[in-house]
């Protein structure tokens, strides 16, 4: 079984199937794109992997284990984490205090755990976030709260990180220097699943690409098969979505 | 904001002192605060001597009352307060406890003894603090309230409804505590030693669930009110937090309710269980200043002090009306809390030069 | 037997037509502005104490009205008053859940207070708009004064559900209640239609505050038995939704009645609480959750 697997993975919302026999695997250390047109069910994927959603057939496997019903945190603490397409700051806390809350132990006696103040300011560091500890997340520009999202998913320590488009509103100097920290994280062998519309950012980062529409797959291969291949071109054309 | 000025200059020493050695622990002081936390506690701790120099041996005993509250208001604040599911019923545990003392002593042996009684109450308090809190807790914010709010009237029915053990709306008596310390006999027959036996636990209690609060439990509990969620995503089970900030909850209201009960010598259901009660104790910590522990106490305070001791003037009832205006009016006009806002302004009074330790 | 099962059918037909008139007020208050209002059942004791005043002469000496008229003076003193509470206060407070739940529960115990310091907490009558009884000859015990509580619930109901479904000042209340936004875009003023909605829901507290008081009694501790009753109706029905309170109001009022019946007057509000408490538990949205039922 590889590191990630999605067996026949199945969500309905009442009447609307939004993920449809989903099957998928992803290798250790493997950096794979997910792409799809808008509302091909690709957050609804994470959701279901965080246990945001319940599962309504088929199931998910990580590192040997299944997490079909695993509530959120307990996927957190097998080591899956997630940067949501929304960011969701603390913002009665610092930035400081955020990245900290995320290390913290799930122990109920466990009154001074968590992370020391200079682990906390390496976990700010890696997203270029040192200097800015103390300021209340609505005071960051918009790149920065999403950095601020990676560093909180960052400092769980995850073995795999589920990006859902890390790259929005960003402009691309700052999408450079994001995919430059993954590729970073990569070599230090955290493995990634990416889903987000800018194709330019997310081509140049993943090793292979899987393509959904309405739920399902409908091509899987790395960058260069994925840009030329028909199928894709039509589904998000359309969707009225350029490639 | 740097500036040079510093007000009081020996006394922020002292409060840096206490800053080094245990401000990783409660949160850091500076002087004007330090003053007014040691000033406090330094008047509650000699209070019977100023009393009665004033002449005033009544107040005595309403500190002792007020201490009491204090107990009860904290407890509530360190789960409503903190995790932000207010809970609108919370009479019932200190109320569970009284009881549980009061049936112990009317039904099984008059003369069990404090030692044996208090502890049972606690564990009763304990007990029905996880019997409302684990089936309520999944529920979102408003019912949550309600439940414990219909908790609370449906505890206060039972007392009539099995006035058989319960002693109905007359209640039931409870003795003195007594008990025996290092060899000495504690009774709380002597004013005076019934003050501490009162304050003792208060002071306590409140240094322990400081430091719980000031720890990462408590701010595990503050991010559960302001975004449950994103604790979750941290891989924190926000349920078993909830039941534990109940837990951290119940066992004060348990001692609470064991001292309110041998205070006031009976326990019935319109000192301890009525709606009335439980809104008082969420009064005392709004008053003073939700989710910060110090604030209910001060709340507390001030409301018996107020209560028992000025709004009289108004009559038996008058004075409940005065009462409660001040609580409407504080919560419409200061609903951060008295308390909270007067740290802040000390807290902005003493030393405003740019931090140099960080 | 006969005549017991049927005084049963109909004391409860009685009693669940004023627990009706509690719970409409109370669900639209929260329907429209999301509020939970814990002084309504003080509105109710207002309603009941204003009546006491007006046709009682034991109060003021000259002035005593026929109780009919006191009923409408029931009626204005519910109205303006919930009016007065929200334009007054609610309305500066209501972003705050939390402040507006202790703030209106703090505003019922005052009122509670006052009606102590004027009348004493000694429970009073209210003089009988109706009194005797009636059915005598079918078996079945029931007085005057239920029949007519009974049958002024139901007009009342009756009214507010005309205005609501055809008048357009009522229809706006429906709207604002499915959706504050979608009614804020379509325009309409939304202060204006909360303060309207409470003046409502103070006009039928007042109204079931003269029925409460004569068929139980009057006192400045009946605040808390309504409004845990309205509670009960309102989540049990569905937040926001009319037609839910009316078969919760059922349902619960025959409830009540049959505890009392089997297991005495003791245990009247408790097995309503319970049963509150399992609903919340196990099914919070209700029968009808918030979802409006057109005819």
């Amino acid at each position: 079984m590889s590191f990630f697997e999605l067996d026949g993975l199945t969500k309905r919302f009442g009447g609307l199937v939004a993920v449809d026999a989903l099957s998928m695997s992803v290798d250790r250390g493997e950096i794979v794109g997910l792409i799809g047109p808008n509302g091909s069910g690709k957050s609804t994927v994470f959701n279901c992997t965080m246990g945001r959603y319940t599962v309504s057939d088929g199931s998910i496997h990580f590192d040997g284990r299944e997490i079909t019903d695993a509530k959120t945190h307990e996927v957190v603490e097998h080591g899956l984490a997630r940067v949501s397409q929304e960011s969701n700051p603390i913002d009665a806390m610092s930035v400081g205090a955020n990245i900290k809350l995320f290390t913290l132990p799930n122990s109920v006696t466990s009154l001074r755990g968590g992370a020391s103040e200079k682990e906390i300011f390496r976990y700010a560091a890696r997203l270029d976030l040192e200097n800015k500890l103390h300021e209340q997340p609505d005071e960051l520009p918009h790149a920065d709260v999403r950095r601020l999202e990676v560093a909180k998913a960052l400092a769980t320590e995850p073995e795999l990180l589920l990006l859902d488009e890390p790259f929005a509103g960003m402009n691309q100097q700052e999408i450079d220097g994001l995919v430059e920290k993954f590729e970073e994280l990569r070599d230090e062998g955290v493995t990634m699943i990416v889903v987000d519309h800018n194709m330019g950012g997310l081509m140049r980062l993943v090793d292979r690409v899987v393509v959904i529409h309405n739920g399902t797959k409908i091509a899987a291969g790395d960058p260069e098969e994925i840009a030329e291949n028909e199928q894709v071109r039509r589904a998000y054309l359309g969707s009225s979505e350029a490639m | 904001m740097s500036s040079d000025t510093q007000t009081g200059g020996p006394l922020e020493s002292v409060a840096d002192g206490y800053n080094d050695r245990f401000g990783h622990l409660f949160g850091e002081l500076n002087g004007p605060q330090f003053a007014l936390l040691i000033g406090s506690l330094a008047v509650l701790l000699v209070a019977p001597v100023w009393t009665s120099l004033l002449g005033v041996g009544g107040l005595l005993r309403t500190l002792a009352l007020a201490s009491i509250w204090a107990i009860l208001a904290m407890a509530w604040d360190i789960q409503s307060g903190y995790t932000g599911y207010i809970s609108f019923g919370h009479a019932v545990l200190s109320g569970g406890a009284a009881y549980t003392t009061a049936m112990l002593v009317a039904h099984v042996n008059p003369d069990l003894p404090f030692l044996v009684t208090a502890p049972i109450s606690v564990l009763a308090a304990l007990v029905i603090g996880l019997v409302i809190a684990v089936p309520s807790l999944r529920l979102r914010g408003p019912y949550f309230s309600l439940v414990t709010f219909v908790a609370g009237l449906i505890f206060y029915q039972l007392t009539y409804a099995f006035s058989g053990y319960t002693g109905g709306e007359l209640g039931q008596r409870v003795g003195r505590i007594e008990f025996e310390l290092a060899g000495a006999q504690v009774t709380t027959f002597d004013p005076v030693t019934r003050y501490y036996v009162m304050l003792v636990p208060m002071l306590v209690i409140a240094v322990a669930l400081l430091y719980v609060a000031r720890s990462n439990v408590g701010m595990i509990l503050i991010a559960i009110r302001e975004n449950e969620e994103a604790v979750a995503a941290a891989g924190i089970d926000t349920t078993k937090f909830k039941i534990w900030s109940f837990v951290l909850s119940s066992i004060p209201m348990g001692v609470g309710g064991v001292l309110l009960a041998h205070f006031y010598g009976t326990v019935n259901p319109l000192n301890f269980l009525l709606v009335d009660r439980s809104i008082e104790i969420i009064a005392m910590a709004v008053v003073g200043g939700m989710s910060s522990i110090l604030g209910p106490i001060g709340g507390a305070f001030l409301v018996i002090v107020l209560r028992e001791e000025v709004l009289g003037v108004f009559g038996v009832t008058g004075r409940w009306v005065a009462l409660w205006t001040v609580v409407l009016l504080v919560l419409v006009f200061a609903r951060d809390g008295l308390f909270r806002k007067l740290w802040h302004v000390l807290g902005d009074w003493g030393r405003i030069d740019g931090g140099d330790d960080e | 037997m006969l005549g017991a099962i049927g005084s049963f059918l109909v004391t409860g037909a009685m009693i669940s037509a004023i627990y009706a008139l509690i719970a409409i007020g109370f669900t639209m208050i929260f329907g429209v502005g999301g509020v939970l209002n814990l002084a309504h059942g003080g509105l109710i004791m207002l309603g009941a104490y204003g009546f006491l005043v007006v046709t009682s002469s034991s109060t003021v000496e000259f002035l005593t009205i026929p109780p009919i008229a006191g009923l409408a003076v029931a009626i204005a003193v519910g109205a303006v008053a919930s009016y007065g509470l929200y334009v007054g206060l609610v309305e500066y407070i209501e972003d705050n859940p939390v402040i507006t739940f202790l703030a209106t529960l703090v505003v019922a115990l005052i009122l509670a207070e006052l009606a102590v310091v004027a009348f004493s907490s000694s429970p009073r009558g209210l003089v009988n708009l109706a009194p005797g009884s009636s059915g005598g000859s079918l078996g079945i015990r029931v007085t005057n004064i239920e029949i007519v509580a009974f049958v002024v619930s139901w007009v009342a109901i009756g009214l507010l559900w005309y205005y609501v479904t055809r008048t357009d000042e009522g229809r706006s209340i429906l709207a604002t209640s499915m959706s504050q936004r979608g009614a804020q875009l379509t325009g309409v003023d939304l202060p204006s239609i909360k303060a309207r909605t409470w003046l409502i829901a103070g006009g039928l507290a007042g109204l079931a505050g003269v029925f409460i008081g004569t068929l139980q009694q009057t006192s400045p501790v009946m605040w808390l038995d309504p409004l845990a009753l309205a509670f009960i109706i309102v989540v049990i029905g569905g937040i926001g939704s009319i037609k839910g309170s009316i078969v919760a109001a059922y349902l619960i009022g025959y409830l009540e009645t049959l505890t009392v019946t089997l297991l005495g007057s003791g245990f009247r509000g408790t097995f309503s609480l319970v049963v509150l408490v399992i609903v919340l538990l196990v099914m919070p949205q209700g029968l009808y959750g918030r979802e409006w039922v057109h005819e």
